[in-house]
């Protein structure tokens, strides 16, 4: 080799490197940018509350404590010392826990039973037309502030006067679990269906076709052949649709006060009192809320990227 | 075994239930029982509820009196839906807060996408902590930047040597300031989904056919060319899917304002949701907003549209085997 083909190479070496180096920093740098925030509850949720505002502010907690968390969790919301401001109300989770979870596990289920039932048919028996895959995004798209106003005249108001007039007693579905759950499922199904509709279509129809033949009765062939071949693209499916449940906040908001209440709702009720603000729960409630849905988005975040690719993906 | 011939006998012993049985298992019927049970749910939560707020919305009546008292007035919401200016100053406001958000997510999610498209190492542990922001509660978001926002928080401790340069008293309110508010709620909303088009990038890049570039380079194109000339064209769905969905996505913008500034100051930071959310949950006009949500739907329904027409023409332009 010429020295000056050497030296291309070695210059051109050289490039290359710097190019990785920059790509690197540059995603270092946003991964910074977005660890911060998180960081910073984190470490706030270890602080007392003398640290919580400070000027300068303190990076790390310098005394750490676990007051925050013990003050969430706390069974005894009467045990003097829970409350440490004068302004505070004593209070824990552990109602807006069960909320939270009751509603979006319940929902999420029923909305994947219901949603993976209609997208086999679709997929097998094009039920309710080429267009219908298509169109039950629109529901998804639609602003959950025009959603919420209709329903809270029709939970507080409209279903509680027909079930008096119809019924003979007041059923109200405002401010209840089974409410919030019938909504939550109804918002979903749309993302439900259309997520397994690309699971669904992936399973080979001749097989069920052979199961049929061999002499396997319809629901035999569904358990037996159809569900154990899209087991994981449900199970991906129902951690989706839970955490949108878990993270919905404008229609609970909205519909929930003040007998149920889902954690976003709880974290927000501490926001607006302006001099009272609790920013050592806030923040251990915000670490709550936050590491489960985050491990589990992990946990499908192959398929994620499976499922955001909108179809632009060549087979 | 025997249990179960048992089972059978005794449906077949009782008529009705194996005759209604029988007609459940036709294949027309069965293959209508999930969209029967789907399409109720949608008729009985969203449908019902809309045609009520139809006929509310020409009613005159607040919340604070009993429903039996209201009556009928025409077209008065309508019109006074149409003449209130904050109605029609927080649509815009939203329109900017989506836009200003949704083309920073493009092009920061767009190049993040690229540098882990073009890296070997690391790739993985890249892809996982550039998707976190997404899984985030938006409350939790909202909460975490009220405190980075606030007048003794790390933001202004980092600018604060900077500031005292200028003999500027580096304990700035950011959101008691309206064009300062505004855009802390936009750089919100950038941290949390410029994941959601990185992510839609990232796919779109890991499909593109590797067969096409490499018969480009050996063809002589050049790395900018390659890019410019073959991979930005086959990415096109992936382009337009990301702007129709952020920008359905940002038009719905409401969990940062209420938990960052709570449309304040004044109005200057209030989006549509949030001006909706506030005359019929703090003021009690029903009516109005029964009226301001059908105009509202009506518009964006516009936009949905319009948006389902991009996405589906994406589609079929893949189906022919076109980009």
């Amino acid at each position: 080799m010429s020295t000056d083909a050497k030296q291309a190479l070695q210059i051109a070496n050289r490039r290359r490197w710097r190019r990785t180096v920059v790509r690197h920093s540059i995603l270092i740098g946003w991964g910074l940018i977005i660890m911060f925030p998180i960081f910073w509850m984190i470490q706030t949720s270890f602080k007392d509350a003398h640290e919580w505002v400070t000027w300068p502010p303190h990076w790390v907690p310098q005394d750490p404590t676990l007051k925050n968390y013990e003050q969430i969790f706390t069974f005894d919301v009467q045990q003097s010392g829970v409350a440490r401001e004068a302004t505070e109300q004593p209070f824990n989770i552990w109602g807006a826990v069960a909320d939270s979870l009751i509603i979006c596990t319940t929902s999420a289920l029923i909305a994947l039973f219901m949603g993976a039932f209609l997208a086999y048919g679709i997929s097998r028996f094009n039920v309710g037309g080429g267009k219908f895959r298509h169109s039950v995004l629109i529901i998804r798209m639609i602003p959950p502030i025009v959603i919420a106003i209709p329903l809270l005249m029709y939970y507080a108001i409209m279903v509680p006067l027909a079930s008096e007039t119809v019924l003979g007693f007041r059923l109200s579905l405002f401010d209840t679990q089974f409410g919030m759950s019938l909504l939550y499922i109804t918002i979903t199904l749309p993302f439900v269906i259309w997520m397994m509709l690309s699971f669904i279509d992936e399973v080979p129809y001749t097989l069920e076709h052979a199961a049929r033949i061999m002499g396997a009765g319809r629901l035999y062939t569904l358990r037996r052949v159809v569900l154990p071949l899209v087991a994981s693209g449900m199970v991906v499916t129902f951690l989706f649709v839970f955490i949108l449940n878990w993270a919905e906040f404008l229609l609970s908001l909205t519909l929930t006060h003040p007998d149920v209440s889902t954690l976003p709702v709880l974290l927000n009720k501490f926001q607006s009192a302006s001099e009272g603000r609790l920013y050592g729960p806030q923040a251990a409630i915000g670490t709550v809320i936050t590491i489960p849905v985050v491990v589990l988005g992990v946990l499908i975040q192959k398929h994620l990227i499976k499922g955001f690719s909108f179809g632009t993906i060549r087979k | 075994m025997t249990e179960s011939t048992t089972l059978a006998a005794s449906v077949h012993r009782n008529g009705l239930l194996s005759r209604l049985s029988a007609w459940f298992s036709q294949e027309r019927v069965f293959r209508w029982i999930p969209f029967v049970m789907v399409e109720g749910m949608f008729i009985l939560i969203l449908i019902i509820p809309f045609a009520l707020t139809i006929y509310i919305s020409f009613l005159r009546w607040r919340a604070n009196r009993p429903f039996e008292q209201a009556y009928l007035s025409g077209l008065r919401n309508y019109e006074s839906v149409i003449a209130d200016s904050g109605f029609w100053d927080s649509l815009g406001r939203t329109f900017y807060f989506a836009g200003a958000a949704v083309v920073f997510e493009l092009i920061i999610g767009f190049f993040l996408a690229l540098m882990v498209h073009q890296i070997t190492r690391g790739r993985r542990f890249y892809i996982t902590i550039l998707l976190i922001p997404m899984m985030v509660v938006p409350v939790v978001a909202g909460y975490n930047f009220s405190m980075i926002y606030l007048d003794s928080g790390p933001l202004n401790q980092i600018l604060a040597p900077g500031l005292n340069l200028f003999d500027i008293n580096p304990r700035i309110r950011w959101l008691s300031n309206p064009i300062a508010a505004q855009w802390a709620i936009i750089l919100a909303d950038i941290w949390q989904w410029t994941s959601l088009t990185f992510l839609i990038f990232l796919s779109g890049f890991s499909a593109l056919p590797p067969q096409l570039i490499n018969a480009a380079r050996v063809m002589g194109a050049s790395r900018r060319q390659t890019f410019f000339w073959v991979e930005l064209p086959l990415l096109k769905p992936a382009i337009v899917i990301a702007v129709v969905i952020r920008s359905m996505e940002a038009l719905k913008m409401f969990d940062p304002v209420v938990l960052l500034t709570f449309g304040g100051p004044g109005t200057s930071t209030q989006t549509v949701a949030y001006y909706l959310w506030e005359q019929v949950w703090q003021f009690n006009k029903y009516s109005f907003g029964a009226a301001a949500s059908i105009m509202l739907l009506i518009i964006f329904s516009v936009l949905i549209f319009f948006g389902i027409y991009l996405i589906g023409r994406q589609g079929k332009a893949i189906e022919r085997g076109e980009a």
